[in-house]
């Protein structure tokens, strides 16, 4: 059986999805923008498919959904867009530090163009830290981006105070809300954000098409020019089928969220609670109630993470790790460093995502495997314990 | 590359990792820290005296706490090492592990290939009763400049372990390992006498300390990042370099008069 428990980084386009998008690629393929017959079918498909995005965060007016290739370009409109336009007003723009690296490297750039970027730091659990994000406040902060939940460890970020406090102070509030659209519903009247990132595939869509929000009246400078596509704020012609797919999944998804993260979170909690018993010296990352209800994340003592994935790989299971020698620069996880933990301790981290097709079998038989991989690690490290070896050897015996 | 696109030896060595565990009282033990990637890696050996009366390895275990290419380098060094001489086991470089095992991925060459430094750690430790645990700074983020071509060659023709006189350096167009806050440093201040001061890092991100690293965004100073030095080239002084840009997987020439390590 394969098991597929890396849904963070990758999810399947729905069927659903797929058979909606297949008559754009061929049959209806007009440009949206031409004035024809077959462009007039192309105008009221983007329509529609702009309706159910705005529908599916409960966004006021369909206008303010603007179609992007995907959450990346989003965060670059948001974070680029709103800084270019605002650098009258101010240059101060405040992230967290455990946002998306998009967000990150986005925040670098911007740093070096000559705009200040504060980072707010997280608690133990990796929720940021209000107070800290009050200090961090001044005369010429002109926008807050705070993602609604950590994409690692999965911790909920308190969005709706961070709303509240940057409408006070008369900031822009940006939140990328990739990790959390597929579990968690957005109401974008009742938690009033100015900008919000949305990807596609993270609601099983197809890949390279994404959205943001824009609140009306909220004005960004474009970062893509051209025909003025998207209200002018993003050119190029629309990318019909990937639109009217992600259309689909946004509507699929709206239909179903309650009930599909209500199963995640009961087969996650079973998953926890497998992990945490039959594994000695193991620990759940990232806040135990308020994170994503298809996320945990779990650290394990005295071994390296990309060994446990190499392991778990020979399995047949698919998962993914924080650890430094995963990454291309051998730096561990930000999110866990900014956490507090020992490089040490980002090591042996271990991350699994659910999604739609995951099943129950498949938690079961990942419960299964897990002890024994960990067990070969331990055996090997020179960190283990001689107590825990003999542990082992021990539940071996008896076997 | 990803970084975990291995050779299927190294799959099975980290599969099937060859003489694990521990020798109790062993005559020799190393152990090799890499305080960057948090590698670890000890070996134990037990030595005896062969027909001819020279000291080979007669047994030889370790244990890894490290990556996929940690265990199997692991792995294959003990595989490599038992039964040979002494002599003949301390020669066993890191490229002679990565080579038996059909290679590795670039980023992994230098950080999870330490497990030949704990062989002669512990050999050394045998033979010379020196201590076992050694610290390999030459990991991750900082290049091992043994491994650089030419570096001998052209030492004292181009080539500095320290500057004694700036203003020889005047105008000079200057590539710099980034070996820790003192090398940067260095770069600060050799940037006021040229305009043309090059600092080669493995890392990611402006290395070096909070205070450093704010002067070096502020300075003229170029930073060649998740780069390493591969050669040094010229006729009678050194002339250029090859850099490697591990992220890209790229290899080119700069154009320098003087390198320093």
């Amino acid at each position: 059986m394969n098991i597929y428990l890396d849904y963070q980084a990758a999810k399947p386009v729905d069927e659903r999805v797929v058979k909606e998008m297949l008559p754009y690629f061929s049959d209806n393929f007009a440009n949206p923008s031409s004035l024809h017959k077959p462009g007039d079918i192309a105008t009221d498909a983007l329509k529609k498919s702009r309706e159910k995005v705005a529908e599916f965060i409960n966004a006021p007016n369909s206008s303010d959904i603007i179609f992007t290739s995907g959450a990346t370009e989003s965060n670059n409109l948001a974070l680029i867009g709103t800084a270019l336009k605002n650098k009258r007003k101010g240059n101060h723009i405040i992230i967290s530090e455990i946002e998306h690296i998009s967000i990150r490297n986005i925040a670098k750039y911007l740093e070096r163009e000559g705009f200040e970027i504060s980072r707010i730091p997280v608690d133990q659990y990796g929720v940021i830290k209000l107070e800290k994000l009050k200090q961090q406040i001044k005369d010429n902060t002109i926008l807050i981006s705070v993602s609604t939940a950590s994409n690692e460890v999965g911790s909920l970020q308190p969005i709706k105070d961070i709303s509240q406090i940057a409408s006070e102070n008369h900031i822009l509030f940006h939140t990328d809300a990739v990790a959390s659209e597929s579990s968690i519903p957005i109401d974008v009247q009742k938690i009033p954000v100015d900008l919000l990132t949305l990807s596609s595939n993270d609601i099983y869509g197809p890949r390279g098409i994404g959205a943001l929000y824009l609140k009306k009246g909220i004005k960004v400078n474009p970062i893509m020019i051209g025909g003025g596509q998207e209200r002018g704020m993003r050119s190029g012609s629309e990318d019909m089928p990937s639109i009217v797919g992600f259309a689909k999944a946004a509507e699929i998804m709206k239909n179903q969220i309650i009930s599909e993260a209500s199963r995640l979170e009961k087969l996650r909690n079973n998953l926890i609670k497998g992990v945490l018993e039959t594994i000695p010296k193991s620990y759940l990352n990232g806040h135990p109630i308020d994170r994503l209800p298809n996320n945990a994340h779990f650290r394990f003592d005295y071994i390296e993470g990309e060994s446990l994935i190499l392991g778990l790989k020979d399995k047949n299971i698919a998962a993914a790790t924080g650890s430094a020698c995963t990454s291309k620069t051998l730096e561990p996880s930000h999110t866990l460093i900014a956490m507090g933990f020992l490089h040490e301790e980002a090591h042996g981290s271990l991350l699994l995502s659910l999604g739609r097709y995951t099943r129950e079998a498949e938690t079961e038989k990942f419960l299964e495997i897990l002890p024994d991989v960990v067990r070969r690690l331990r055996i090997l490290s020179p960190l283990t314990p001689p107590s825990l070896l003999n542990y082992y050897k021990e539940v071996q015996n008896k076997i | 590359m990803k970084s975990t696109q291995y050779s299927e030896k190294v799959l099975d060595h980290f599969r099937n990792p060859r003489n694990v565990g521990t020798i109790e009282n062993p005559d020799g033990y190393g152990k090799v820290g890499n305080p960057v990637c948090g590698d670890i890696m000890e070996m134990f050996i037990n030595v005896d005296k062969n027909k001819e009366g020279k000291e080979f390895i007669k047994d030889i275990k370790f244990r890894t706490f490290g990556c996929g290419s940690a265990v199997a380098t692991s792995s294959m060094t003990t595989e490599m090492a038992k039964g040979l001489t002494l002599d003949e086991a301390y020669k066993i470089s890191r490229n002679d592990v990565a080579d038996e095992l059909e290679g590795l991925p670039p980023i992994k060459m230098h950080c999870s290939n330490l497990a030949a430094d704990a062989l002669k750690a512990a050999i050394d430790n045998y033979l010379h009763g020196s201590k076992p645990d050694v610290e390999v700074i030459s990991s991750c983020l900082i290049t091992d400049i043994e491994e650089i071509k030419g570096l001998e060659q052209f030492m004292g023709k181009g080539v500095y372990k320290e500057i004694s006189d700036f203003n020889n350096l005047k105008n000079k167009r200057i590539l710099i390992l980034d070996r820790g806050d003192e090398s940067l440093e260095l770069a600060l201040k050799l940037i006021e006498y040229t305009g043309r001061v090059v600092v080669v890092t493995s890392a990611k991100t402006t290395p070096g300390n909070a205070t450093i690293k704010e002067k070096l965004r502020g300075s003229d100073v170029k930073i060649l990042y998740q780069s390493e030095l591969l050669e040094i080239q010229g006729t009678n002084d050194v002339e250029k370099v090859i850099v490697h840009d591990f992220d890209e997987g790229e290899k080119y020439e700069l154009f320098v008069d003087a390198v320093i390590v």
